[in-house]
């Protein structure tokens, strides 16, 4: 009984910990904000410079026009910085941020391109492989890879 | 009795500042008639050609509302899903002023590379509230 227990201490305070995936819930101005175009990405996944760079050129967002009014903006601005990764394997390997460009998630992400094929889906449509992306969950349990996805990038 | 009273007040206080399309619209004709002189009313008929052209770039509004805006459609660059555009179908739109000038700016960036006029947004929604 102390075992079960304990075990499920853990399993409630799972969430919380650093490395298992759990990066949400978000706050509800982000998610209406960016994630009505595009998954609301977890905050911790860019350097806050990353973000800052993302956040200083909305208006040219990765070919659309994403800007925002400078109150939503500056709120949503510091959520992220709050947020934001200090680690250099979470920071942008190309100029105009991408976090899925950076050496963290080329690592864990093998072949997955940078746009769909038949057989893949884009490395930012985080919600085809990670089921429950949408509430910032990417516990393995939840996950659920393209036949055509390998680990190794060749 | 007191708590249902509360809740009629909010209720009523909140349907105060809903909005729908066609407010919005006339909002439009009148900031239209100032800026043209010989504004003689919005068309659905140019609205649904605004609608389907690309305007001389890539992308058209139907690229991502579809066809048909009372259809889901889909992000051309991220493929998540669009929700119907046509309050026919979607309820939701065109009932918050700070969401609608926040799209307007940025779609019509997007497609036109410029701000649309309030002509084209009156001819625009004119043709989306034909849309059963």
């Amino acid at each position: 009984m102390k075992t079960l227990l304990t075990a499920l201490l853990i399993a409630a305070s799972a969430p919380a910990l650093a490395g298992d995936h759990a990066y949400g819930p978000f706050p509800a101005n982000y998610v209406s904000e960016c994630g009505s175009c595009h998954v609301a990405f977890p905050p911790q996944l860019l350097t806050a410079p990353d973000w800052q760079a993302m956040m200083n050129a909305l208006d040219k967002h990765y070919g659309v026009d994403a800007g925002l009014e400078a109150k939503p903006r500056a709120a949503i601005a510091d959520f992220l910085q709050k947020n934001a990764s200090r680690r250099d394997k979470h920071a942008s390997t190309v100029q105009a941020p991408r976090l899925t460009q950076t050496v963290w998630f080329r690592k864990e992400h093998g072949n997955l391109p940078a746009k769909a094929t038949k057989t893949l889906p884009a490395a930012a449509q985080c919600e085809s492989c990670h089921t429950a992306a949408e509430r910032g969950d990417y516990n393995e349990s939840g996950l659920k890879l393209p036949a055509g996805f390998r680990h190794k990038e060749r | 009795m007191k708590t249902l009273i509360t809740a009629l007040l909010v209720l009523a206080a909140g349907s105060a500042h809903a909005l729908n399309a066609a407010e919005y619209q006339s909002g439009l004709a009148a900031a239209a008639k100032s800026a043209e002189p010989g504004f003689a009313g919005f068309s659905a008929q140019r609205g649904e050609n605004f609608y389907r052209s690309t305007h001389g770039g890539d992308w058209s509004c139907a690229t991502c509302h579809t066809d048909n805006p009372a259809a889901s459609g889909t992000h051309t660059v991220t493929k998540k899903t669009v929700k119907p555009l046509a309050p026919a179908a979607n309820p939701a739109r065109f009932t918050d002023v700070d969401k609608i000038d926040k799209w307007f700016k940025r779609n019509c960036n997007d497609v036109l590379k410029r701000a649309c006029t309030p002509r084209e947004q009156g001819d625009f929604i004119a043709y989306l509230l034909t849309v059963k």
